[in-house]
């Protein structure tokens, strides 16, 4: 009976939790989505100073106000992300793109850390599961005078206080 | 001075190699008992007393350097190219490891001081040390090498002297650059020596497992160093770089991070191998790993392999290190095999659901995130091998790869201690497990009702989502290391009947090891609720004539003034804006841009007011040219300071664990009186 | 400083680190090998650390009362064994 109320109270516990969540993940945001600033955090300078487009911001940039100015047009024009991307790969080349694309050859870029997490996890699962099935079954050793007095000794230095003197 | 650093380095050189022959040839005869005309182990202390010799040495020609620069001996083609007269004092040091020369220089000189030390404290363990010291010279011998034939720093310039230098690069005259690089390069040339130690023990064939201790201090002191060097570096970036942000995945702070982490995971797997002798190979190659990592940092970031601003300028030396990591990985891998039957584990992994697994999966975990990092710095070469061109490999690819593990990682941080070694019960889960899952739920319903938003404008913001399990997981984790802290004090409460603070304390100091463990843990949760800051993130820029007005967050900025100045060594502009909060003056700032003359480059000088909450962050961009107005960039930054905080107490919990704990023999050593009345009948053990 | 200078300063430099590498001292330390029984010493420490870890964190309320039992038991056997073996080179 008393197993039951407490499972019922966890259930009701997550509900409401979940309920929450869900009623916050809804409520519409008050913030313009500002698309401009995200793509040029997905583009990088070309000036080499290895920064972020949206990020760059040293004095007489050659490159930055060119490529911001492209980028304005682009979003104002309302092309796609890709439409913008391939226009600026067309330009600078493909090291403009902050990260590698999701085709081709750039995909393992995005598989092989995936890949080699799942890889590993289950490699560590099997392997512990192998271990523990294999493990040598420790008996506690036979009962005997001189065992017990040795365990005697063994509890006295090492619990109570757990050896220390208080 | 030229002549003296170029002759301490030549002598430096010779006593590495003598060390490295002697005490080889000692140790040889040593292990197979052959007679010879010396005593092997005379000769061994010969040896040993070169590496010291070597350390005087080498800090003779550090010393030249130093000295060089003070004396503006622009002479020397290293000083002309990295300092001048007008630089001020402190920078002056800087000078030293701005460039390839100078740098591989302090590289040698600290491996020498750690030489130094671990050569003097030789008694701890004679034979090992014996051991750990041959292979340390081995690698001085490199170093050195490279300083003496590749890279001299005392190298003259050739034809007429010029009146003055060329300057320091303006990035690193900033007080931190004083301090982060030698900090980080301690923390990486401190790896070599627990590196020593392993390759040694396994030489050795070394019985038990008393050397993973000296190790493991070892380990954690370089790697304190290194903690404290990446962020130094982090905020030197954040205040000095002038884009909000403090890292910026760049593959030199990768090459810093990737050691890093394999440390990480070798000081804890290291504690599995103590405890329960377990994972000995894997401990070993760890390290092995770590060292190797440490010098592919230096590779890549010497070599030209990678484009970066932190690179230095292509140099030869690339062949150097390739050929040094080669042989390097040859002599692991080849002493590996042959004495790999010393490394068979004493135990096993008992259960899936059990401390000892989760030490493993925090291994995978972080050895994961290696992979990732170093996947992502070499994938541009790959990828040019492949398809022929290159791509960029930036924070957009680490945010959505790295971010994600590390959630994992931190998950796994409040998980282990709450495990119990060996097998868990299920019920003894569940007892300890309600208090983190609470405090999981609790914040996250916390932070959603606060206005976090993963969903907004029918788009999905993976920052704000991030956040959002970034600080539940938090919460979780600091319960549960609060419950071990709290559940641990009770007991000694119930013994020595002090307050539960000072229990706490005494705990503390029974197993400094473990509980400064979780003080480090509390700080990395710290700094993670301060990065997960950045997914709200404000800026805004705007032009300011005089009395014009910007407004960020509950800030309005008011500028009063702008103006140029000039002295010796930069010209500067900047304005000076009042901070309005709430309709009241709080505070003056003053953002500047600077111009170094020597070397005609710009440097920002970020204005930053930092609170609890958050930091206004403001930057001079530039001036526009029609009207002289100074054009500002204001950044609103939740939260960043805890990330500073975070790793103040990284730092103090690493000091803990490093303080040695007081132990039942030291304890009865200062109470001798208690150790002598047997402790009470022990059968039962203490109140559950 | 004068190259001249610079040459002599380095050549005390040298000399002095020759006297001191071989200079006659017959108090190195030696390498003992370790025994046995240090071995079994370092292993019983460990141990012991152990035992009194269960200990704790039993009396801390994290291990059911099964579990503590049974792990304490095995752990206990082993220590015993180690302190059998170690009394026996003791005495030996």
């Amino acid at each position: 009976m008393k197993k039951v109320s407490r499972l019922n109270f966890w259930l009701k516990s997550a509900q409401a939790g979940a309920l929450a969540i869900a009623v916050c993940f809804t409520l519409g945001a008050t913030e313009p989505a500002s698309r401009f600033n995200t793509l040029s955090h997905k583009l990088m300078c070309t000036c080499s100073c290895a920064q972020m487009l949206g990020e760059c911001n040293h004095v007489g940039c050659p490159n930055s106000t060119e490529e911001l100015a492209l980028l304005r047009t682009g979003v104002d024009s309302n092309q796609s992300d890709k439409q913008i991307f391939d226009s600026f790969v067309a330009q600078y080349g493909a090291t403009v793109l902050a990260a590698p694309t999701k085709e081709g050859f750039d995909l393992v870029a995005w598989i092989a850390p995936f890949a080699v997490f799942a890889a590993a996890l289950l490699g560590t699962v099997l392997l512990i599961r192998h271990w523990v099935s294999t493990r040598p079954r420790l008996e506690p050793a036979a009962a005997s005078p001189e065992m017990d007095a040795l365990r005697e000794r063994i509890r006295r230095e090492t619990e109570a206080d757990g050896g220390y003197p208080v | 001075m030229a002549t003296f650093g170029s002759f301490a380095l030549l002598i430096a050189l010779a006593l590495a190699a003598y060390n490295l022959l002697a005490g080889g040839v000692a140790l040889r005869l040593l292990a197979t008992g052959q007679p010879a005309p010396i005593t092997p182990e005379r000769l061994a202390d010969t040896a040993r007393r070169a590496g010291i010799a070597c350390f005087f040495a080498v800090t003779a020609a550090a010393f030249a350097l130093i000295y060089s620069v003070f004396t503006n001996d622009f002479s020397i083609t290293y000083i002309l190219e990295h300092s001048n007269r007008a630089l001020p004092g402190a920078y002056k040091f800087s000078a030293m490891w701005s460039g390839q020369e100078g740098s591989l220089l302090l590289w040698a000189w600290l491996l020498a001081t750690y030489g130094f030390v671990l050569r003097l404290t030789h008694k701890m363990d004679v034979k090992l040390y014996a051991y750990a010291g041959t292979i340390l010279a081995a690698v001085q011998v490199f170093f050195l090498a490279i300083l003496n034939f590749a890279a001299p720093p005392f190298a003259l310039f050739r034809g007429e002297i010029p009146p003055d230098g060329n300057g320091l690069n303006p990035l690193l005259q900033y007080p931190e650059m004083v301090i982060h690089p030698p900090m980080l390069y301690l923390g990486y040339v401190g790896f070599c020596v627990p590196f020593c130690f392993a390759l040694g023990a396994l030489m050795m064939r070394y019985p038990g497992e008393k050397w993973i201790k000296i190790t493991r201090g070892w380990t954690m002191v370089t790697w304190l160093f290194l903690t404290c060097g990446i962020f130094l570096g982090m905020h030197w970036a954040y205040a000095v770089l002038g884009w909000g942000g403090y890292w910026g995945w760049d593959p030199v702070e990768n090459a810093s991070f990737m050691p890093w982490l394999t440390g990480t995971a070798f000081l804890h797997s290291v504690m599995m191998q103590e405890k329960k002798g377990m994972m000995k190979s894997w401990n070993v190659w760890l390290i092995f790993a770590t060292f190797l990592l440490t010098m592919l940092g230096t590779l890549l970031t010497r070599a030209g392999l990678v484009s970066s601003v932190h690179a230095f300028a292509q140099s030869s030396i690339g062949t150097w290190f390739y050929v040094f990591m080669l042989i390097v990985l040859g002599t692991c891998i080849f002493t590996y095999v042959l004495q790999r039957s010393h490394l068979k584990s004493d135990a096993h992994v008992e259960s899936l659901v059990s401390r000892e697994s989760s030490f493993l999966f925090n291994n995978l975990v972080l050895l994961v995130a290696c992979f990732v990092i170093l996947w992502g710095t070499l994938f541009p070469i790959l990828s040019e091998y492949v398809q022929g061109s290159k791509v960029t490999v930036s924070a957009p690819f680490y945010n959505a790869v790295a971010i994600p593990i590390g959630l994992f990682l931190l998950f796994l941080t409040g998980v282990g201690p709450l495990l119990p070694w060996r097998a868990a019960s299920l019920r003894a889960i569940k007892r300890n497990f309600i208090v983190p899952v609470i405090a999981f739920w609790a914040t996250a319903i916390v932070v959603l009702v606060a206005g976090d938003r993963p969903w907004h404008d029918g788009a999905f913001d993976s920052g704000q989502f991030y956040a959002l399990v970034a600080w539940s997981v938090s919460a979780a984790v600091f319960a549960a290391i609060l419950s071990e802290f709290l559940r641990g004090g009770a007991v000694i409460r119930k013994q020595t009947g002090s307050n539960l603070f000072a229990s706490m304390v005494l705990l503390t100091r029974r197993n400094t090891r473990r509980y400064g463990g979780y003080l480090i843990h509390i700080g990395v949760v710290i700094i993670v609720i301060g990065l997960a800051g950045a997914a709200f993130n404000r800026s805004q820029e705007q032009e300011l004539g005089l009395h014009d007005r910007l407004a960020i967050g509950p800030y309005t900025l008011d500028c009063v003034g702008f103006s140029d100045d000039s002295n010796s060594n930069y010209d500067s502009q900047f304005a000076l804006l009042d901070v309005y909060k709430g309709g009241k003056k709080q505070f003056q700032m003053s953002p500047e841009k600077r111009t170094y003359l020597a070397s005609q480059q710009p440097q920002t000088m970020v204005a930053i007011h930092s609170t609890l909450e958050w930091d206004l962050y403001v930057v001079y961009e530039g001036v526009n040219p029609s009207n002289g107005h100074p054009i500002i960039k204001a950044f609103l930054n939740p939260l960043v300071s805890w990330i500073w905080a975070g790793v103040l107490l990284i730092i103090f919990g690493t000091f803990i664990a490093l303080a040695p704990p007081i132990t039942p023999t030291t304890a009865a050593l200062r109470v001798p009186v208690a150790r002598t009345v047997p402790a009470e009948p022990a059968m039962h053990g203490g109140q559950p | 400083m004068s190259s001249t200078w610079g040459m002599i300063a380095g050549l005390i430099l040298a000399i002095a680190a020759f006297v001191y590498t071989f200079w006659p001292e017959n108090s190195f330390a030696s390498q003992r090998q370790k025994t046995r029984l240090d071995y079994l010493l370092e292993r019983k420490e460990q141990l012991y650390e152990n035992l009194r870890d269960l200990n704790f964190e039993y009396r801390a309320g994290k291990y059911p009362e099964e579990d503590y039992a049974a792990q304490r038991a095995v752990l206990e056997s082993e220590a015993a064994q180690l302190l059998s073996e170690i009394d026996y080179l003791q005495q030996a």
